[in-house]
């Protein structure tokens, strides 16, 4: 179990969330699939503190400050999307395109 | 020199003060806007005395120290210097001395025949700065001085005959004599820029001494040297460049007796003259085709002069002819002799000028001379000057226009082939013929009816007529005097054979003139009937003008035409307007990008991402 | 095969399973829990990793925070295709693109120089040591941007007296 393992798993896990955040029509959904993509960020990172030599806690470290940030990330993105909900009816992001031509 | 030398001033070198104060006058009457008041005009006078009074001293002082040349830099550009300078010497002192002395008397006549002018100030102001750039045109001993200078008078020619810019005729008439000039000055430049290339300086001594050392290749020296003298066709209105001269009479009097009979037209001869030695180093078909041309112009002016009806037109037309015939002085190599009837010219024209005025001012505006008549009876002064300028162009002895005429007959004997003396001799004939023409026509005979509240000019009009008649019939007697300040021997023998023809010429002509017109032998009538067959087109100006135009129709302006259409189509349409829709239509299909939908706008990222990560592996970026 | 290679590869199933559950979903509620079920795994991985404190801090961040408030938000949310949500046109591309990114880092991942592949732990000790001196600034501005967004979340779905 080389540290290639976990880096394909962690380009798996991005590459399904981007898929998502590219397909998905509902916000919430979108949101979630950002947080895939985050976690798998994580994975790669942790993966490259514990596989160093000698050991830095460097990975670690911004792994805790990518999930704080994802949580401060979270919520507002859900305040926006509840405004998002109030002015529209709806949260499908089909519907929000004012910036049309 | 440095500037601050030049200015310490004594001597002769005080002759530039004489053209700035008369720039002074000319800028304190527009600075102050002095357009519309009296004060204008006295400012004016006042610099133009104090302009005299300066050539006087001058013209005392060179008499003891000599010629001299006065020059201090300017600017550098690369290696060449550009200086500015002066010349004092005694063509530019005949000079100053002929515009100083004329600029004032007509000054005191304009007074008071523009009296009753709202613009009189802005009359004099151009007028000022005309007197200003002549004396600069004579006093400049550098080419580009003299270029600069030869613009600013025809400028001041262009203001001045176009004075009454209300009428049509006048704007067309100033417009006309700055082009037809303009053609001319285009010469000259070329001119002054090739004598340059060929000696690397502008100063006009310099070029004429490498000049005389034979630095200049012939045929650049004749090229260079014949275009100086279209500028002078231009100038002094030379066949084919002399349509301008009868049309600028639609500027007041004083400025035709002023500029267009004494002093800027001139300037033409007055330029051939200063740099005279190049056109005799230059191959002698140079001086020929000058001579050629004055001839021309003299046999043309004459004999249009002759069926003019308009006394003004009369004598414009012979103010050409009377060109003609310095430049065929010039041109048979006696530039003394050709300054000399430039001098004795300048007196008489101005005074028939100014008479002309006179007569204009007296009859209530008449200038056809079928409509006056019999003057005399109402004003004398004017008809006993305006006599003595018409006897002394006519070449009368013992009046000043017989003596230079004749020194341009010998001149042309002795260097021309015999046929422009039988030429000349004609137009000699025929410049007696139609002055004294014009006189009886005018003066004498009888008083017709509607001119019976004719009366005689106020003072300030008659008294400058007087003065330029005085010195009509006394300037002849100073010839020598005049070979001997030019450094030339006083007078070689007399030939008689041409001084018989002078005189009997001249004779011949008045008794021609008084026979047909006063005794009427033969009617005038008739013999325009059978001489239909040049009267006609001399009436016409021999159809030049008619020629200019259809040139002009047909070639300038179709060729304007298409060069207009490629500018509106091409170069507006296309180029200009169609860079900007373009843009404006590349903007209509590409806004489609902006979908609005942002999972448009995170896929272009992530393929953005993709192809840099892709393309930096591959090395491409 | 060793053990830990095993626990590897049935937790790499259960997170890539929830993946695919999460983008391929219909139900909106189905998507969220099977979220909470990869981002377990994930946790899994960080133990399998030696990571103790952060497989803790995912399980209660993400398990106990963010899919609750998820949950709310769809609650309040709610739409008439809840249901069933359908996915928009660009499949065909996303679907290309996103395998050619996978391509792209799994190619770097293989042809890149990986060490000496051996696990180690890191004290948790260190890790505090680590956080609360070399890395105390941008601890200080984690705070402050969890403050802002506290702030901002607040601020933006107030409802009432605004305008």
């Amino acid at each position: 179990m080389t540290l290639v393992y976990f880096q394909i798993l962690s380009a798996a896990l991005f590459s399904i969330g981007l898929y998502g955040v590219l397909v998905r029509r509902s916000a919430v959904l979108i949101l979630l699939c950002i947080e895939l993509m985050l976690n798998a960020v994580n994975i790669n990172l942790i993966a490259f503190s514990a596989y160093s030599e000698p050991i830095v806690a460097t990975g670690q470290v911004i792994a805790i400050f990518v999930i704080t940030i994802a949580a401060a990330e979270v919520g507002l993105a859900l305040a926006i999307i509840i405004n998002l909900f109030r002015n529209k009816g709806s949260v499908d992001i089909d519907e929000v395109d004012l910036m049309k031509w | 020199m440095s500037l601050l030398e030049f200015s310490i001033i004594e001597g002769i070198q005080m002759a530039w003060l004489a053209p700035a104060i008369s720039v002074l006058a000319f800028v304190l009457i527009v600075v102050f806007r002095l357009f519309e008041s009296k004060l204008g005009s006295a400012i004016s006078i006042l610099g133009a005395i104090s302009g005299l009074s300066i050539v006087g001293y001058v013209v005392n002082q060179f008499d003891k120290t000599g010629a001299g040349e006065f020059s201090s830099e300017w600017f550098t550009v690369g290696s060449t210097v550009i200086t500015v300078g002066i010349t004092v010497d005694q063509l530019s002192v005949v000079m100053l001395a002929i515009v100083t002395f004329v600029a004032l008397l007509v000054q005191i006549y304009s007074i008071s025949y523009m009296k009753d002018e709202p613009r009189v100030g802005w009359y004099f102001a151009v007028h000022s700065l005309f007197v200003a750039s002549m004396l600069i045109l004579v006093l400049a001993n550098n080419l580009l001085i003299l270029y600069f200078a030869w613009e600013l008078v025809g400028l001041c020619s262009y203001l001045l005959i176009g004075f009454w810019y209300e009428k049509r005729a006048a704007a067309e008439a100033a417009k006309k004599a700055f082009v037809t000039t303009r053609i001319g000055d285009v010469g000259l430049l070329i001119g002054i820029i090739l004598l340059f290339k060929a000696t690397g300086t502008f100063q006009i001594s310099t070029i004429i001494h490498i000049a005389q050392q034979g630095g200049i290749a012939d045929t650049s020296l004749m090229v260079a040297v014949l275009l100086l003298f279209l500028g002078a066709m231009g100038k002094s209105a030379q066949f084919p460049l002399h349509v301008w001269l009868p049309d600028a009479m639609e500027g007041p009097t004083p400025v035709s007796a002023l500029i267009h009979a004494a002093t800027m037209v001139v300037a033409g001869v007055y330029l051939v003259a200063r740099v005279f030695p190049l056109f005799e180093l230059a191959p002698p078909i140079t001086l020929t085709i000058v001579a050629i041309v004055g001839l021309t112009t003299a046999i043309i002016g004459a004999s249009i002069a002759l069926v003019m009806t308009d006394l003004k037109k009369v004598l414009a037309y012979s103010t050409i002819s009377h060109l003609g015939f310095m430049m065929l002085a010039l041109g048979s190599g006696a530039y003394v002799v050709a300054m000399f009837h430039l001098f004795t010219h300048a007196f008489a024209k101005a005074l028939l000028f100014l008479s002309a005025g006179s007569v204009d001012h007296g009859t209530g505006g008449k200038r056809d001379i079928r409509e006056l008549g019999g003057l005399r009876h109402r004003m004398p002064i004017t008809t006993i000057t305006f006599s003595i300028g018409a006897l002394a162009l006519a070449g009368v002895p013992p009046l000043s226009g017989f003596f230079s005429k004749d020194e341009i007959m010998m001149a042309v004997m002795d260097g021309m082939h015999p046929i422009f003396f039988i030429i000349a001799t004609l137009a000699v004939l025929m410049s007696s013929l139609y002055m004294v023409r014009v006189l009886i026509l005018v003066f004498f005979g009888e008083l017709k009816p509607e001119n019976d509240g004719a009366h005689e000019s106020p003072a300030l009009m008659t008294i400058p007529l007087v003065i330029l008649a005085m010195m009509s019939l006394v300037v002849g007697f100073f010839s020598s005097n005049w070979k001997s300040f030019f450094g030339e021997e006083a007078s070689h023998d007399i030939d008689p054979l041409v001084l018989g023809l002078s005189i009997s010429m001249s004779i011949g002509g008045l008794f021609l003139g008084w026979a047909i017109y006063t005794k009427r032998w033969v009617a005038p009538e008739e013999i325009a009937e059978k001489l239909k067959l040049f009267g006609r087109p001399a009436a016409n100006g021999y159809y030049i003008d008619s020629f200019y135009q259809w040139t002009i129709d047909r070639i300038v302006l179709v060729f304007a035409n298409m060069v207009a259409l490629f500018d509106r189509i091409v170069v507006n349409d296309t180029v200009v307007n169609g860079t900007g829709y373009s843009v404006f239509l590349s903007a209509f299909k590409l806004r489609y990008l902006e979908t609005g939908k942002l999972y448009n706008y995170a896929l272009a990222m992530v393929i953005g991402v993709l192809f840099i990560g892709i393309s930096k592996y591959w090395g491409i970026l | 095969m060793s053990a830990s290679l095993l626990v590897f590869f049935v937790l790499s199933i259960v997170c890539v399973g929830g993946a695919l559950g999460v983008v391929l979903a219909r139900n909106v509620v189905h998507a969220t829990f099977l979220l909470l079920l990869s981002l377990m795994g994930v946790a899994g991985v960080f133990l399998l990793l030696l990571a103790e404190f952060l497989a803790l801090v995912q399980v209660l961040i993400y398990g106990g925070a963010i899919t609750i408030v998820v949950l709310f938000v769809i609650m309040l949310t709610k739409s008439d295709d809840f249901h069933s949500m359908t996915d928009n046109q660009q499949r065909p591309i996303a679907f290309i693109v996103s395998l050619g990114l996978f391509g792209v880092l799994t190619f770097a991942a293989i042809t890149g120089d990986t060490g000496n592949n051996v696990r180690s732990s890191l004290k948790f000790a260190d890790l505090g040591d680590s956080l609360f001196t070399k890395w105390a600034i941008p601890f200080e501005v984690a705070s402050l941007i969890l403050l802002v967004a506290l702030i901002g979340a607040i601020v933006i779905s107030k409802q009432g007296e605004e305008e």
